[in-house]
């Protein structure tokens, strides 16, 4: 045997030892008397904490927006603008009100998401969290495609062709919340599992390149993925 | 004996890995293809494209979590 094929099978066997523990089920906080929380749940409401304080500075420093914009103000035009245009692309008329609904979504995707980088673990890593998050999509698609189209209209068309269609059309809509939420916790957790393994074999240098890419980039594609669907879904109901 | 048998079940259950990448390859090479025909609709053939990608994605990636499944769930239900 080659020495380097014995040496990286050494490596292989010294590494395989000490492989750390993979816990793919949320972890708990017991508060007492059989009564549960989820860690989750604490860095949900940590999450909304914080964007509520990031969110109403943000809103104080509206007030001295000018006609020309420069500095912070060129940015959360950007932002709130971009998501705007894009709704409108996607669903016409209704971009005013559902554009605001689909970039708070965003918003928490993103930062329950990105919570990762300080240390704490990230909310969507729970399959609750992203359930709720795909439950709300579910509601804002039903709310939207009823506010235009009206009951009658909206079961019509998800009858056409013909009636046979229907119950296939009915169980497309109601997967797709589960749909979401799946693909959003399997991306985090997977993203997770793929860090910790990394870590196990290479303490040093490859962890910080790496986690560009499973922390940061993957982040960053499952928030604009989200918003996306949401606005497709959507588009799909009312079309 | 049940470890082994595991680990095939998860290897499996990973071969969707093939459904999904022959599906993105044939869509981005004809969303490519189309681009090079019309370059003044590839904003939204790429926006169409990506719709799709997300899609076959998420095929790819029940089949992980599956593997995922079986591979850190199932055995603390067998012993």
């Amino acid at each position: 045997m080659l020495p380097l094929t014995s040496l990286l099978l050494d490596a292989a066997q010294n590494t395989a030892s000490k492989l750390p523990e993979i816990n793919i089920m949320p972890e708990h906080i017991d508060m007492g008397g059989g009564f549960q929380i989820g860690v989750s749940v604490f860095v949900g409401w940590g999450v909304t904490l914080l964007l509520l304080i990031v969110l109403l500075l943000l809103y104080k420093r509206t007030k001295s927006f000018t006609e020309r914009p420069k500095g912070l103000q060129r940015y959360m035009e950007l932002i709130v603008g971009g998501i705007y245009n894009w709704s409108r692309s996607k669903v016409g008329e209704q971009a005013d009100r559902v554009a605001p609904v689909v970039l708070t979504l965003m918003s928490y995707v993103a930062a329950a998401t990105l919570i990762e980088m300080f240390g704490f673990p990230p909310a969507t890593d729970d399959l609750s969290c992203t359930l709720a998050l795909g439950l709300s999509t579910f509601v804002l698609v039903n709310v939207t495609a009823l506010r235009t189209l009206g009951l009658k209209q909206r079961l019509k068309r998800m009858s056409s062709p013909n009636a046979i269609v229907f119950p296939i059309k009915l169980l497309t809509d109601c997967v797709a919340p589960f749909s979401m939420a799946l693909r959003l916790f399997a991306n985090v957790l997977v993203g997770g599992i793929v860090m910790k393994l990394v870590y196990a074999v290479v303490p040093v240098v490859l962890p910080a390149i790496l986690s560009a890419y499973f922390n940061i980039i993957e982040a960053a594609i499952q928030t604009f993925v989200f918003g996306l669907l949401s606005l497709n879904y959507i588009n799909e109901a009312i079309e | 004996m049940e470890i082994g048998l595991i680990a095939l079940g998860a290897a499996i259950a990973a071969l969707t890995g093939f459904g999904a990448a022959l599906g993105m390859s044939r869509a981005t090479s004809t969303a490519v293809e189309s681009i090079a025909r019309q370059p003044e609709a590839s904003g939204k053939i790429s926006s169409s494209l990506m719709f799709g990608l997300i899609m076959m994605e998420t095929t790819a990636i029940y089949g992980l979590f599956v593997s995922i499944l079986l591979i850190f769930v199932l055995p603390g239900y067998i012993k």
